[in-house]
């Protein structure tokens, strides 16, 4: 390193910090640090190089430097040209913009590399922050997230509820129920609108809409998808889903810098899509259920068929049952599989007519084939 | 008054120093912002605090007072323990009790619906407390010969009259804003220090209304005149395409869509040029009688900048900043079509036999965020090179009048803080 010392002296500015006043000095570049002669002063003042900081990190572009020392405070040391900054970079290479960007940016990028590993860790592995959370939450609170759930997802459409039709969903809700072998019911509302879909919301509730029934082609099709989605409900999917949507949203404003997303959590709520590891878990509840209730899934299978096929739902639906539930080659095959049990109808012809027309008459245009 | 300063030195020994304000050009900004951005990119962006800081390092260095520069010493921790804070004590709370108060009531009972209304008011109460605060963090870590400046007044004041002076702007038709503006310089400015002197700033709105009165006029004008033009665009496309416009479903085709959504862009792309030719003008006068009516220990400062300095500078900042998306844009674009391509030349079987199942949908799930994050951030890629020509074109315009005794002013004393602009950052009140 010594050799590198130019030993030139450069005119320089100091500062003592105390008024804006500065004087004129000389400097030099030494092995030990900067040396300053105050005019009238025999020994310099040395400013070592560990202890030193300058106003901007030092450049190949650099025309001068400015320079502090943590030693004395408030001083500061203005020394024009390029040669002095540039000299000073090689004896005191902490100061450069290079060693000082990687000085602030390499616990973040540990941390960066570290959230990744995290990331990889809990995908591969079956963890899921979430799902605990959401198997941990009080039975109250899911409770009320399900009903405002449904309240939101029926807004400005009717509940469908005739006394007939009630009863008959009831029925069939109670029979899967029991085979279900859940703690508490399931309880389904119908909600008068014409898109095909079906949902479970947190608190063993579930949703299903108009057009779903009247477009079933049988009642075994509705009780293959009300399996479904209570295989849904056990694994405390939508409640999995909401938490999971909570934390990505915080994240996103941590990372974002906060903004813009507030508030949004009412459509968030609408928004969420299960994984196709949630789908599976689903169905394997749901061929199970329909097993020890003695319904074919074949009505299942059916539906899954009939709903992939394109054309037989309104692509402009905001909520499209295909988006929302990916139909592959596996789960159908899983569903047609399954058999080798005694069958029973999942309801009477007369209770299945009533289940069907819940909403009243359906409308001339949408009349769903007979059974 | 601050004009009595230079008389009262004592021996009349030192009259004072003319100080002479100018703009070294920083060097190896766009190189800067690159290094910035891969930064950025690898560390999700938590970089961003620390690469604001090094570009206002080199700003603020960029500033001589006499060949000498003026001192940025803030830090990237200082702003991100900053927004750490406001993060914990307003973002989090607001966004847990969001969630909260939807569980309780649900998303659609009138709590939930005139929650959102309430946090907008607070927010925007915030939002003029934010921008005060920042000015104070900014003033605290900028100094001179070592001198720092500082802002010692109270910023509640200062966001309460922001808040309740933009309320009447709706109310006045906008004619209340260059009193406002007005208003709200004369608090900060008067708050604000350099060593253990203060700035004085004795304005009056009035010079200001009659370009306001232009900038309203043409404003007013620039808007019928697109509602117009648009109006005469659709006839035009009625009377070209007649009702083939419309689908059956009642709503406009979608080529028709895409003529109107692009003519409508275009609309919207002159009126805003030409709001920002007249806008530009108005700025230019108000900064200019500002810088007059600002006083520090005697001196006066005066600044002559123009319309069509701040026009250009506007216009070649938003030419840079697309220059700057799109040099990133283009290579993501080509790259994902060839990877897209590959993938789809490649047996699909084959593909999941090799990368295990759903290889696409795990590919795009974690490919397009991440593709979103870089363009999102793209369009800052060159950012640091567009405030150095704004603070420069500024800077270069400006001029200090009058002697000022640099050895009376002391240094301040003014309390510290130890954490910066959390609230600005929070609501991307940022100017640099």
């Amino acid at each position: 390193m010594p050799s590198e010392i130019p030993h030139q002296r450069f005119e320089a500015r100091l500062s003592d910090g105390k008024t804006a006043d500065a004087q004129d000095v000389m400097v030099e570049l030494t092995e030990r640090g900067i040396s300053i002669r105050l005019p009238g002063s025999h020994d310099p003042v040395i400013w070592q190089y560990g202890a030193l900081s300058t106003s901007e990190p030092l450049t190949q572009h650099a025309i001068d430097a400015l320079v502090t020392y943590a030693h004395q405070l408030g001083a500061t040391l203005f020394v024009p040209g390029p040669r002095f900054a540039r000299s000073l970079a090689t004896l005191a290479p902490q100061l450069t913009a290079s060693a000082e960007r990687w000085r602030s940016a390499r616990p973040w990028l540990w941390a960066t590399a570290a959230l990744i590993a995290v990331t990889i860790a809990i995908s591969l592995t079956d963890l899921s922050p979430a799902r605990t959370m959401a198997m941990m939450l009080p039975d109250e609170a899911r409770q009320t997230m399900g009903r405002h759930m449904v309240t939101a997802m029926s807004q400005g459409h009717r509940l469908c509820e005739t006394a007939d039709g009630r009863a008959a969903l009831d029925k069939l809700t109670a029979k899967l129920s029991k085979a279900a072998k859940t703690e508490s019911d399931f309880r389904v509302v119908v909600v008068d609108r014409m898109l095909v879909n079906a949902f479970a919301t947190p608190g063993e509730n579930i949703v299903l809409t108009r057009g779903l029934l009247e477009k079933a082609n049988g009642v075994d099709e509705i009780a293959g998808v009300l399996a479904h989605e209570m295989g849904h409900g056990i694994e405390r999917h939508p409640e999995t889903g909401f938490i999971r949507a909570v934390g990505l949203n915080a994240a996103a404003e941590l990372f974002t810098g906060g903004g813009g997303t507030l508030g949004s959590l009412g459509v968030l709520l609408l928004q969420f899509s299960y994984s196709r590891e949630a789908e599976c878990e689903a169905d394997d509840h749901a061929l199970r259920i329909l097993r020890d209730a003695e319904i074919s899934a074949k009505g299942l299978a059916e539906f899954f068929i009939r709903i992939s096929k394109k054309g037989q739902l309104q692509e402009s639906d905001p909520v499209n049952l295909l988006s929302t539930h990916p139909v592959t080659l596996d789960r159908l095959a899983k569903a047609l599989r399954q058999g080798g049990y005694k069958l029973r109808p999942a309801l009477s012809a007369k209770d299945w007519r009533a289940l069907k027309s819940i909403c009243g008459a359906s409308d001339k245009v949408q009349v769903p084939k007979s059974e | 008054m601050a004009g009595n300063a230079i008389t009262d030195v004592p021996d009349g020994s030192t009259a004072g120093r003319q100080l002479e304000v100018s703009w070294l050009s920083p060097i190896g900004m766009t190189g800067l912002s690159i290094a910035n951005f891969i930064y950025r990119l690898f560390t999700l962006g938590i970089y961003d605090f620390w690469a604001r800081t090094e570009v206002r390092k080199r700003l603020w260095s960029a500033i001589r007072l006499d060949g000498e520069p003026l001192v940025y010493t803030g830090t990237g921790k200082e702003l991100f323990l900053g927004f750490i804070i406001v993060f914990g004590l307003v973002l989090l709370p607001i966004l847990l009790l969001s969630a909260g108060i939807i569980l309780a009531f649900g998303p659609t009972s009138p709590v939930a619906q005139l929650f959102p209304l309430a946090l907008y008011v607070f927010i925007f109460l915030l939002f003029g407390v934010a921008i005060y605060r920042a000015q104070r963090y900014r003033l605290l870590r900028t100094s001179w010969r070592g001198i720092r400046g500082s802002l010692d007044g109270n910023s509640w004041n200062y966001g309460w009259t922001y808040f309740w002076t933009f309320l009447l702007i709706p109310l006045t038709l906008g004619w209340i804003i260059p009193w406002r503006t007005t208003k709200l310089q004369t608090l900060i400015t008067n708050d604000a220090m350099f060593g253990d002197r203060e700035f004085f700033f004795k304005g009056d709105a009035g010079p200001l209304y009659g370009p306001f009165a232009m900038l309203w006029i043409g404003v007013f004008a620039i808007y019928v005149g697109a509602s117009l033009v648009f109006a005469v665009a659709i006839a035009a496309l009625q009377h070209t395409f007649g009702l083939d416009t419309l689908s059956p479903g009642g709503q406009l085709k979608p080529e028709i869509a895409s003529i109107v959504a692009i003519g409508t862009l275009g609309i919207i792309a002159m009126a805003y040029l030409l709001y920002l030719l007249i806008s530009a003008w108005y700025r230019a006068c108000i900064i200019n009688h500002f810088a007059k009516r600002t006083h520090f220990e005697g001196a006066q400062f005066k600044a002559k900048v123009t319309g069509a300095g701040l026009l250009w500078i506007d216009v070649t900042n938003i030419l840079i900043l697309l220059v700057g998306a799109l040099l990133l844009i283009i290579p993501l674009s080509i790259a994902a079509v060839l990877i897209v391509a590959v993938a789809n030349s490649i047996d699909a079987t084959l593909l999941e036999s090799l990368l295990g199942p759903d290889v696409k949908i795990r590919f795009a799930a974690i490919s397009v965020p991440i593709a979103i994050f870089i363009m999102a951030l793209s369009f800052t890629l060159l950012l640091p090179v567009t405030q150095a020509r704004a603070m420069g074109y500024f800077i270069s315009h400006l001029s200090i009048e009058g002697p000022i005794a640099l050895e009376r002013i002391a240094q301040s004393t003014a309390g510290q803080v130890s954490t910066g602009e959390g609230l600005a950052q929070a609501f991307d009140i940022d100017a640099f």
